[in-house]
């Protein structure tokens, strides 16, 4: 790939930002966090102040402190299991398309089984088999949840893949000779990057839903400190019903957000993957610049006002002779 | 109305429309379209492109115009922005599109200027004054749709008085005036061949009786059998219906074969332009005889052409001066920092863009691009260059 | 069947096929049960690439010449047939070698869709060399080399080039030098310069012609383009629905066709110079049609008879190393009936049987 240019689009660069800043928050949240969100020592049910930002739980713990330090759990666990399903959904996308066959229909069938199961009751199943020291182990429950999430991925890169195949460059490396795991991962995947990509930041989304939603259940361990940790204190602490909006409302919102920057982040991916795409149509800025109505319809080229036409393009040769 | 037009086969005398090609200027009900310093850029600012520059030429009615080039040449763009059909970034940045769309039978005359044409009095004109046969048929047919569904569509918009069973009739009578069975206005595009969906194409270009149909490449996909009956199913087809004709193509010999009036583009601008035999006899820019002469021949003794060096024009890299001088072996030094005008020679209605034969004094003209040149001439330059 | 050319016995013949055969199943739509329907995509076939020498393969598409192609290059399975590279017989039926590939290598026809379009040049030249015996150290200045063989100079504008930022005539030469990186023997070009512009076509073919000249590769040349197989090739083998149905030398294969559908080829080509030689016949409707029985070019062909349409023609030997499939050139009398061969027929002649 060439050097990258930053995107223009303000969506992209608006969610860029926001995701910027919960990765932030994910580094030095912890540090941040003025006291240890599991202690107990504060008085109970205060409403926000200067002293407690968000205000402190009916346990005494301070809610600004959870907040920071939930933010690393929730981040790691929701990008590791996105790696980890995109990568299986490469795998085992690409090879089925690419091979076809028995392969296929193997690796098809075991897509569409991991589809058609539900996939919260399945990581609930699996979850509750999991020894119970295992739960507070991000890594676990992150390679867990990409193991319900790769299927959808899979099936999407497997069609994509197996219109790629007979392509003439699929079939120029294999007439010098190139191998097969070579021609899948190096020839197909690179064409696959768009999808890829996008294919991560859903994954990625999804990650973030599914642990919360284990976390809020109460089947991850209530001593790793996450934003689904911290909403199923404020359910079984009858929060919502006393008004204690600063318990569960910080938690939502962090969550809304993050997925808000990842579908604002997919909008930039073929700009930012291919620069083709960026040169064609004008921009807003331009058409105005040039005097042209805000939409440019089909079947309708605009025209330049001589006058603009003549600054821009000062005419070359006249016709003479005639 | 248009039906009966269709049945009236007035056959045109070849010599005197030829004719009429030859008067210096037209009158003014003689033309079916004017073009005057017709240019269009793509994009703007530092990244903007000149893909037409400051283009003119007329057609006469029944004529044919051929224009000829490769990629980079310019020559969709400019049939594609002449009829407003360019897509963004695509901008025209100037001149005049006159085309006359008064009929045989109206009295009086009727010209409208498609540049400042609105999108209502566009509407009216496309298809029935002027259409287009584009290069893929496939992607141009709905494939979901029965042929016949298409061409039912077009009289029902633009012939909303005719009965169902008129426009099942007409479209039977267009297909069968391409060669075609009725039956097949009952399959989907995909059941057809390559040359069966152009004939229905042409077929559906034709439906509203147009006077300009533009060919944008219609045969380049076909094979050559297939290139062939179609070529001679449009002579025939001209000759029933009496249209004018801009035809597309890279392919200069088929155009020879078909067109009135050539131009040969470069780079966005018309380097030559003359009559289809005289531009084949005696070809006057250095880039049309290379064209010409990288058709391998279909006989004689087999000797090695060379075609012409280097690549067809970068449009965002053009070189400075006359655009065709890094390719050119005639090239002086002139030609390397300004660009040739297009100039009329003074023998019939002939011009060329290239300092040999503008230079004035102290340039003297290869004898191989000379108005005396014979074809052996031309042969043994392509031989002898560098 | 098999008289190919009598090659002189001292050029090596490099690669040669005999009796290739492969056939397509398809389902006829609406056809239960016995739906199934054989395409003979190319039927017995055989030919000899020499050394040095450059042989055509012309014919429309459906004519299988792209099949024949892919077979010979062994990345389509051939249903029957033999392959003998270098007098080593090859089992039709095994799995292509990475050998095989250094020997015999394809150029595919579009050049825009052969080249990956996120890769750089460098990557499909150092992958060809790297994969044929080149070492890390020297697939550089090797790749340097194969952008020169084939006149792209200089090496360092393409090297870094990405495909979509190179020209047609640019990138087919990239292809070609990209086969040629594994030292081919045999060469084998489909269509190689019919996405090309016009200007640069006939630099391509010289390419080819030099390569084949200067390093005595044996070239097999596809296309569609008749003139194109004349100026470039020795030999030149006209195909028609998976059939030979012309062989000769190239020259006197277009100067003096013997099979009715080499003529209407021929015929066919726009051809300004000699406005009065063109197909002016009236086609009627010769829309590509393959008879199931008897002369595949029947239902096509003016001088169709009755054993044309019950029995195939064989090959006849018709001048000097030159063949034609059809039975106007048949030597029993009975099998000529009362028809003239067609170059005969064609002066003057406007009526058919």
């Amino acid at each position: 790939m060439k050097a990258l240019r930053l995107p223009r689009s303000p969506k992209v660069l608006l969610g860029l930002g926001i995701f910027g800043f919960f990765i932030i928050m994910t580094v030095i949240g912890p540090w941040l966090a003025p006291y240890s969100p599991s202690a107990t020592n504060f008085t109970p049910n205060l409403t926000p102040s200067a002293h407690h930002l968000l205000g402190t739980t009916s346990l005494g713990q301070d809610i600004f402190s959870q907040l920071l330090v939930g933010a690393r759990a929730t981040m790691v666990v929701a990008l590791l299991a996105g790696l980890v399903a995109t990568v299986l959904s490469v795998t085992i996308g690409v090879t089925a398309g690419y091979l076809g066959g028995f392969s296929d229909d193997g690796l098809s069938l075991l897509s569409n089984v991991f589809l058609a199961i539900p996939g919260l009751p399945l990581l609930i199943v699996i979850d509750s088999y999991l020894p119970v020291n295992s739960r507070s182990n991000s890594l676990v429950i992150g390679l867990v949840i990409s193991l319900t999430g790769w299927a959808w991925g899979a099936r999407v890169l497997r069609a994509q893949t197996m219109s790629l195949r007979n392509r003439d460059f699929v079939e120029a490396a294999r007439i010098i000779g190139e191998k097969r795991i070579r021609i899948m991962f190096s020839e197909i995947a690179p064409n696959l990057l768009p999808i890829l990509a996008s294919s991560l930041l859903f994954t990625v989304l999804y990650s973030i839903g599914a642990y919360v939603t284990l976390a809020y259940i109460g089947l991850t361990s209530t001593a790793v400190w996450n934003w689904g940790t911290m909403l199923y204190w404020a359910q079984s602490n009858n929060a919502p019903l006393s008004g204690e909006w600063y318990w569960f409302v910080p938690p939502g919102i962090c969550i809304a957000l993050v997925g808000t920057s990842l579908a604002l982040l997919n909008f930039g991916i073929d700009e930012f993957i291919n620069p083709r795409l960026r040169d064609a149509g004008l921009t807003s800025r331009q058409r105005r610049s040039l005097g042209l109505p805000r939409r440019i319809r089909l079947g309708l080229t605009p025209v330049l006002r001589p006058a603009i036409a003549k600054k821009i393009s000062p005419s070359p040769a006249k016709l003479v002779g005639q | 109305m248009s039906a009966e037009r269709l049945e009236a086969p007035p056959l045109v005398d070849e010599r005197s429309r030829s004719d009429s090609l030859v008067s210096p200027l037209p009158a003014r009900s003689d033309f079916v379209l004017d073009v005057s310093n017709f240019s269009v850029v793509y994009g703007t600012g530092e990244h903007m492109v000149r893909a037409v520059n400051d283009i003119s030429f007329t057609l006469r009615r029944s004529a044919v115009l051929g224009v000829a080039g490769e990629s980079g040449s310019g020559k969709s763009t400019l049939v594609y922005a002449m009829t407003r059909l360019l897509r963004a970034p695509g901008l025209i940045s100037g001149g005049v599109v006159n085309l006359n769309t008064t009929r045989s039978g109206d009295a009086g005359e009727e010209t409208v200027n498609l540049v400042t044409a609105s999108e209502k009095e566009l509407r009216k004109i496309r298809w029935s004054h002027v259409s287009i046969v584009l290069q893929s048929a496939l992607s141009a047919l709905n494939p979901v749709l029965r042929v016949g569904r298409d061409f039912d569509e077009v009289l029902k918009t633009h012939r909303p008085d005719m009965t169902r069973a008129q426009r099942r009739e007409r479209a039977a009578e267009l297909v069968s005036s391409v060669g075609l069975n009725e039956d097949r206005l009952d399959r989907f595009p995909h059941e057809l061949s390559g040359g069966q969906r152009q004939r229905i194409m042409i077929a559906l270009a034709l439906a509203l009786d147009p006077e300009l149909v533009i060919m944008d490449e219609p045969t380049t996909a076909l094979d050559v059998v297939t290139q062939r009956e179609i070529m001679n199913e449009l002579q025939d087809l001209r000759a029933r219906f009496d249209f004018a004709m801009i035809f597309i193509t890279h392919d200069l010999s088929l155009l020879v074969e078909i067109a009135d009036e050539i131009v040969v583009m470069y780079a966005g601008s018309i380097v030559e332009r003359a009559r289809a035999n005289e531009l084949y006899e005696a070809p006057r820019h250095p880039y049309t005889l290379g064209l010409l002469n990288s058709f391998p021949p279909m006989h004689g003794q087999r000797r090695e052409l060379t075609g012409i060096p280097g690549s067809p024009p970068d449009l965002a890299d053009l070189p400075t001066g006359c655009k065709f001088h890094s390719r050119c072996p005639y090239a002086m030094t002139r030609c390397r920092d300004e660009e040739p005008p297009l100039t009329s020679l003074g023998d019939s209605e002939r011009s060329v863009a290239c300092w040999l034969h503008v230079g004035g004094p102290g340039v003297s003209v290869p004898v191989e691009l000379s108005r005396d040149a014979t074809t052996k001439d031309r042969a043994h330059a392509n031989g002898e260059r560098p | 069947m098999s008289e190919t050319l009598n090659q002189p016995t001292s050029t090596p013949v490099q690669l040669s096929a005999r009796h290739l055969t492969r056939h397509f199943t398809t389902r006829i739509p609406g056809r239960f049960m016995k739906a199934k329907h054989v395409v003979r995509a190319v039927d017995d076939v055989s030919l000899d690439l020499v050394a040095g020498h450059v042989t055509a393969v012309v014919g429309e598409s459906g004519s299988g010449k792209s099949v024949l192609a892919r077979m010979l290059a062994r990345i389509v399975k051939p249903t029957s047939g033999e392959l003998d590279l270098e007098g080593t017989p090859i089992a039709v039926g095994a799995r292509r070698t990475l050998d095989y590939a250094s020997k015999v290598q394809l150029v595919l026809q579009d050049p825009f869709a052969s080249n990956n379009p996120v890769h750089h040049v460098r990557h499909s030249l150092e992958r060809a060399l790297l994969l044929h015996g080149a070492t890390k150290g020297t697939v550089d200045e090797l790749a340097r080399a194969a952008l020169t063989r084939v006149s792209l100079e200089p090496p360092d504008r393409f090297l870094d080039s990405y495909p979509h930022e190179l020209s047609g005539g640019q990138l087919q030469r990239v292809s070609i030098a990209r086969a040629l990186c594994v030292r081919p023997s045999v060469l084998l070009a489909d269509e190689p310069i019919s996405m090309l512009d016009v200007s640069v076509r006939l630099g391509v073919l010289n390419l080819l012609k030099g390569l084949c000249d200067n390093e005595q590769l044996a070239l097999l040349y596809i296309t569609h383009d008749i003139a194109s197989a004349r100026y470039l090739a020795d030999e030149t083998i006209v195909m028609y629905a998976g059939q030979i149905v012309e062989r000769s030398i190239s020259t006197a294969l277009v100067d003096e066709p013997t099979h009715p559908y080499t003529q209407l080829l021929i015929a066919s080509v726009p051809n300004p110079a000699d406005p009065t030689s063109q197909a002016r016949e009236k086609a009627e409707h010769t829309t590509f049609a393959v008879a199931d029985v008897g002369c595949r070019f029947a239902p096509r062909c003016p001088y169709a008879m009755d054993v044309c349409r019950t029995s195939d023609p064989p090959d006849f030997t018709v001048g000097e190393g030159h063949t034609s499939r059809c039975w106007l050139h048949a030597s029993e009398p009975e099998a000529v009936s009362e028809v003239a061969p067609p170059e005969r027929r064609r002066e003057g002649e406007t009526t058919k049987t």
